[in-house]
């Protein structure tokens, strides 16, 4: 009785995870069309599964001399990421809070910078759920 | 487990974060309490959740540097490249993964200059590998078809191949391959590095050294990326020879002084003004382009 109790989680967590893969996958669909194609895709792909407050800590070097779009998003509607970026002495540069939690923005950098980008649920509307972030520069 | 003399200067820099990556053979977390409280290590549910999000630096793309070297006044130089002939003697999905970024970098160095036919070359031998490695949906007859119908549009191209790489990212980490993911990413920023010393060697380019000392921030996230697999065969030379080229770049100095960003909200867009200033001697360049080449012939072998 235990073993099949522990066989139908083992099937269980299998499917959620592999459900989970698959939200994500079409999350990201739909937040790369955010990067349009006047920016080129920097080729990777960041994603979190998150859990009410958790943060996922996304780490990124930005050229000096390119503008890079952002976009952020989980579920499949605007303004359920909040995303964040801090400079290397946790200077905050950016937070998508301060403009409605646009689900993309723009970034000029001047200089080479080392960055963290802090992602986490808009907890308002969602309680868990994939963060996904799309980086394209020009 | 870990016996690398090297290994204890990332033990000290990255702590907690490499033992924990190590115990949980390669789920790397980074995803945090958001009340401010430590990396918490998972239960075993979130374990699997943190294997799909679990990569989460970011690598620069290979196309930006190689953006640089055109604007620069370089010429095309195709002695910096991976011959796409020697495809056929990478035996292990190690060495397949880090070529596959190798040439991932070549082809964005060739498309760059307009020099098609090559880049033609270059994507089939791309596409041959990630299906020996298993990678689908990312590179097919259909990538290179389309690439082929916007010959002569360059951004075109350059996203295209960048698409299907970031597509062949996300298998990989759906798949829990993210040692796979982060060999390819190694890959083509260790190829980038070796054109840009090499041109940085005849050229003494001021943006082009100041790149290659940028790419001290980058070298430690691919050193964190890979540290997980450490054990695995393979991993530990790569690992123990990157960390040998970070003693290199810890001679460079970065100085950061923080400016506050200007906002345009109309075009939503924030200038960031922040800047760095990269002090490198020409006696560090040369040590780090002497490593760099030869990391980069043992991958690609020569």
């Amino acid at each position: 009785m235990t073993f099949r109790i522990m066989m139908a989680m083992l099937v269980a967590g299998f499917v959620f995870v592999g459900t989970a893969s698959a939200q994500c996958d079409s999350i990201a669909k739909i937040c790369a069309n955010n990067v349009t194609a006047k920016y080129i895709s920097d080729g990777q792909s960041y994603r979190a599964l998150l859990n009410g407050d958790e943060v996922a800590e996304f780490h990124a070097t930005f050229y000096g001399g390119s503008t890079y779009r952002i976009a952020g998003c989980s579920g499949f509607t605007d303004g359920n990421l909040v995303f964040e970026i801090y400079d290397e002495d946790h200077n905050r540069l950016f937070a998508s809070s301060d403009y409605k939690n646009t689900p993309y923005w723009d970034f000029e950098f001047g200089s080479t910078i080392d960055c963290t980008i802090e992602a986490k649920l808009n907890t308002i509307n969602v309680g868990s759920g994939c963060a996904t972030l799309v980086i394209g520069f020009k | 487990m870990i016996k690398s003399k090297y290994l204890n200067r990332w033990i000290g820099i990255g702590g907690v974060f490499a033992l924990t990556a190590i115990g949980m053979v390669g789920c790397v977390s980074d995803v945090k309490k958001g009340d401010g409280a430590d990396t918490q290590a998972a239960d075993s549910s979130a374990t699997k959740l943190m294997t799909i999000g679990g990569n989460l630096f970011s690598i620069p793309s290979p196309i930006q540097t190689a953006i640089l070297i055109e604007k620069s006044g370089a010429q095309y130089n195709k002695e910096f490249l991976n011959d796409p002939k020697k495809v056929t003697t990478y035996a292990t999905n190690f060495q397949k993964a880090l070529n596959l970024g190798v040439y991932g970098a070549d082809v964005g160095y060739v498309t760059i200059y307009d020099q098609s036919q090559d880049a033609l070359k270059y994507l089939a031998v791309i596409n041959k590998l990630s299906d020996e490695l298993g990678i689908t949906g990312a590179f097919d007859e259909n990538t290179i078809k389309r690439f082929e119908n916007n010959f002569g549009k360059r951004d075109s191209m350059l996203n295209l191949v960048s698409v299907a790489y970031r597509n062949a990212d996300a298998f990989l980490k759906d798949n829990d391959r993210l040692n796979v993911g982060a060999l390819v990413l190694a890959g083509g920023w260790i190829e980038t590095l070796y054109f840009t010393t090499q041109l940085a060697a005849k050229s003494k380019d001021q943006n082009i050294i100041n790149r290659i000392g940028e790419q001290k921030y980058t070298l430690n996230n691919i050193v964190k990326m890979l540290t997980p697999y450490y054990s695995q065969p393979e991993y530990d030379a790569l690992v123990d020879e990157l960390i040998e080229l970070a003693y290199d770049f810890d001679a460079i100095d970065i100085q950061y002084t923080y400016e506050k960003p200007e906002v345009d909200i109309a075009n939503k867009t924030t200038k960031i003004k922040s800047k760095t200033q990269v002090v490198i001697t020409p006696e560090h360049l040369n040590a780090i382009a002497e490593r760099v080449k030869t990391i980069r012939n043992k991958i690609v072998g020569q």
